[in-house]
């Protein structure tokens, strides 16, 4: 993306929002900020219409703040929670079909390689886990197999939560919800373990409750991406609305989850992606 | 009025944990010269999050 676009035309300058005008003045674009940096510039996200107090809206947060180059970011995003809030973030986004987020996000990878061959011009998916691990599971898994250079990040709520609380593959077994009644009857997918076994270079669980963690996850995913090949970040993110917990227990939830073993952060690395981490990290 | 979170400007000692627990963008403004972060009342939600990580009990829904 052209910084340039963003400049507001002079003389126009009083009419723009107040918003847009902080953007412009204390942008992170180029800057090269990262998560520690949080509260000195504008934030790429802007006020959105998610609960008080949701898990996703806080990995949503977390997540846009970690990105190495937004400036050269593409987010493909799918219907749900997180839809909520795109048209709130302040970078290039496409909302797809439900489920279809991977396949556009290859096809604008492989466009985006042709039309500039020697810039890196990052695509990421960002999904909850119904567009991710249900529904669009066949294309997820596909664009996996083809080994495309994409990163696929689910917002795991553990629930549909946008339709008013339907278990999805990524509920824990016996969830109650608003709309599952008796409880899930079957066991929480492993998705992790799958993109692993599908080819993916890079694969890893965190959660906001531990946000540097978070940040070096995604931050790592984004640029095997570019190298290697297809990586995947699961981010567990706790919804108060429809597992009916207070508000502000997000992460002590997340924290007594993980206390109970029923949630753990993982990482696997490829060999191949080890050694190009290594190679960039020992440049530091 | 509101409610929104408020900042104890005396406990406060300026780690920053409130400012990557909130779900909220832009609600927390971090003043590096003083140590302390600000609030920005018209963008909180009182969702009480920060309020149970800040260690120093710095934070109040009210």
């Amino acid at each position: 993306m052209k910084t340039g676009m963003l400049k507001i035309s002079p003389g126009f300058e009083d009419i723009m929002p107040p918003e847009y005008r902080e953007l412009v003045d204390n942008g992170p674009y180029g800057k090269n900020y990262g998560i520690g940096d949080l509260g000195s510039y504008k934030e790429l996200l802007e006020e959105h219409p998610l609960c008080a107090g949701c898990g996703l809206a806080l990995s949503l947060r977390l997540t846009l703040a970690s990105l190495p180059m937004p400036e050269d970011t593409v987010i493909v995003g799918s219907t749900g929670c997180s839809a909520l809030a795109f048209p709130q973030v302040a970078l290039h986004n496409i909302h797809s079909l439900f489920g279809n987020q991977n396949a556009v996000a290859s096809g604008l990878k492989r466009a985006l390689k042709l039309r500039f061959p020697d810039k890196e011009k990052d695509v990421v998916v960002i999904a909850g886990d119904g567009a991710t691990a249900d529904i669009g599971l066949d294309m997820v898994m596909q664009s996996w197999l083809r080994r495309e250079k994409i990163t696929t990040i689910m917002l795991d709520n553990e629930a549909y939560a946008n339709t008013g609380g339907q278990e999805s593959g990524m509920s824990m077994q016996g969830a109650v919800l608003n709309m599952a009644p008796t409880g899930k009857k079957f066991p929480k997918l492993s998705l992790p373990e799958i993109a692993q076994t599908c080819g993916c270079a890079y694969v890893a669980a965190a959660s906001p409750a531990k946000p540097k963690q978070l940040a070096k996850v995604v931050r790592r995913a984004i640029l095997v991406a570019r190298e290697i090949g297809p990586t995947y970040v699961q981010l567990y993110s706790p919804c108060p609305t429809n597992y009916k917990f207070n508000p502000k227990e997000t992460v002590s939830l997340i924290k007594q989850r993980e206390k109970d073993g029923l949630y753990q952060s993982k990482e696997y690395i490829s060999q191949e992606a080890k050694a190009f981490l290594e190679s960039i990290e020992v440049k530091k | 009025m509101y409610l929104s979170v408020r900042v104890d400007k005396e406990k406060c000692i300026g780690c920053k944990i409130c400012i990557t627990s909130c779900p909220e963008p832009n609600v927390f403004i971090f003043l590096p010269e003083q140590k302390l972060v600000e609030v920005n009342e018209s963008r909180c939600k009182a969702c009480g999050l920060c309020t149970t990580v800040c260690a120093k009990e710095a934070l109040k829904i009210g």
